[in-house]
């Protein structure tokens, strides 16, 4: 399908309303419409248009969302496969199609035939009743396997960090008295990523989370936020390190901020550790 | 310098197809390294655009689920994945907006996203102290300087708050045809930076 060269143009001109979301719902169906029929012009100026307004995000402040958010976007999709290219598709659907079936002539049948197909119905509800149990169990393990998958993910990257070619660490030291909470945070400067472990702290109250915080030229930058599960005494949290240099890193510190954590600190420190 | 930049960009977009192409086949560490490149960008964008660090945290999630599930549906033609990645972000934090204004239109009668002044400026400064996507970044800020104030307030507004061309007109007392010439002169002058090889 052609469009005229002036269509065309009166087209392109609609592109950029259509990037920033400014064409009413009849315009935008009837402009979607035109690019279906694959105006190349159109498509290529779409992609300069998303490319250049793209980068209007990269002058945001970056920030790492709290740890949590990679965990359940783990388990969002530990139960989804990803959709196969439609080029890619097995052609299986004619291939389930049910045997047909032949007709019988009724011959007689033996008692014992009626027997059997009563046990036989006797087995499946016992069957169904099994099966049902078993689902029961079922989502339960579900969540402890998505648990556990992002266990295996966090260790995952711990030794991908310890296989780095220089790896620093600093230790943390608790600031409240009388507790035996200790941490440490290692880093491969090269790739700024990232392993905070921590010891013994409590689980965090509810609505709070605790936050790790860089210091860095006298200014504090937010790491990442994490929790404490309850019944466990141990975290290992894998987090990107939020500066450009890590040659001027002065100290690390733990805090419990509000759940989603702060832009600075607000909450009281639980660790702490520094460069001498 | 330009060009180094610009080799730098072109390096990451060979890996994103390549984290794409095993994403496909189920490599959750894929779509991890993924998740580890963009969501410092994804996010605090996430909430620029909602106002909501929780908000933000679904939409991420929202976004890399879809990649998840649609990473065979990325061509060349989606431009970079970066772009792509950004485009899906924003028309699901739109979705989003335009749900929260229709009932709090229910609610109160109307009202916008507006959320202060620019931002931009401030976060300029900031974000020197952010490695991922570093190069870039950089290339990004040096840009700015071409931009005037208008053009990138315009822009922000537009882009973030879905602001149209007349309500920036009648709320910045700006003639139209001057929020039109801005923006366009804006909107180039990004496409430049974009895709420089182009000009």
């Amino acid at each position: 399908m052609t469009v005229k060269a002036e269509e065309r143009h009166a087209q392109l001109e609609l592109c950029i309303p259509y990037v920033f979301g400014r064409l009413n719902p009849g315009n935008r169906k009837q402009f979607e419409a035109h690019l279906a029929t694959g105006c190349e012009q159109c498509r290529v100026e779409l992609s300069g248009l998303y490319e250049a307004t793209a980068l209007l995000s990269l002058l945001l402040r970056q920030e790492a969302p709290p740890s949590g958010v990679r965990q359940r976007l783990l388990g969002r999709i530990s139960s989804k496969r990803p959709e196969q290219p439609r080029s890619e598709r097995p052609q299986q659907q004619q291939q389930q199609r049910e045997k047909p079936v032949t007709p019988s002539l009724r011959p007689e049948r033996p008692w014992y035939l009626y027997a059997s197909i009563v046990i036989g119905i006797l087995l499946i509800v016992a069957l169904i009743i099994f099966v049902n149990q078993l689902v029961g169990t079922t989502g339960s393990q579900d969540k402890k396997i998505s648990e556990l998958q992002s266990e295996l993910q966090q260790v995952q990257e711990a030794l991908g960090l310890l296989q780095a070619e220089r790896v620093e660490m600093l230790s943390l030291a608790s600031v409240v008295p009388g507790t035996a909470m200790y941490g440490k945070v290692l880093w491969d400067p090269a790739k700024r990523n990232a392993l905070l472990q921590t010891s013994n702290l409590p689980a965090q109250p509810a609505g709070k989370q605790y936050q790790l915080w860089i210091l860095k030229e006298k200014k504090q930058y937010s790491v990442g936020v994490f929790d404490m599960v309850s019944g466990k005494s141990n975290t290992l949290t894998a987090m990107p390190l939020p500066v450009g240099d890590t040659t001027g890193i002065e100290g690390f510190s733990v805090t419990l901020e509000p759940k989603g954590g702060s832009s600075q600190p607000t909450g009281a420190v639980q660790l702490s550790g520094g460069k001498k | 310098m330009q060009q180094s930049a610009t080799n730098q960009r072109q390096q990451y977009d060979r890996e994103d197809a390549e984290l794409l192409k095993r994403i496909q086949r189920a490599d959750q560490r894929a779509l991890s390294s993924l998740y580890d490149r963009y969501a410092p960008v994804l996010y605090p964008f996430g909430v620029r655009m909602t106002g909501s660090r929780e908000v933000a945290e679904d939409l991420l999630q929202d976004v890399f689920v879809h990649v998840w599930e649609k990473a065979g549906s990325y061509g060349q033609h989606n431009g970079s994945v970066y772009a792509w990645l950004t485009c899906i972000c924003r028309a699901r934090a739109m979705e989003r907006i335009r749900s929260t204004n229709q009932k709090r239109r229910g609610n109160e009668g109307g009202g916008g996203m507006s959320r202060g002044s620019s931002e931009s400026e401030q976060n300029i400064a900031a974000a020197e102290t952010i490695m991922t996507l570093k190069g870039i970044t950089e290339e990004v800020r040096n840009s700015l300087k071409s931009l005037s104030k208008l053009e990138l307030r315009l822009l922000e507004l537009s882009y973030y708050e879905g602001q149209s061309q007349s309500d920036l007109a009648r709320m910045l007392r700006i003639p139209l045809g001057t929020i039109k010439a801005k923006m366009r002169r804006g909107i180039q002058k990004l496409r430049q930076v974009a895709a420089p090889e182009a000009k």
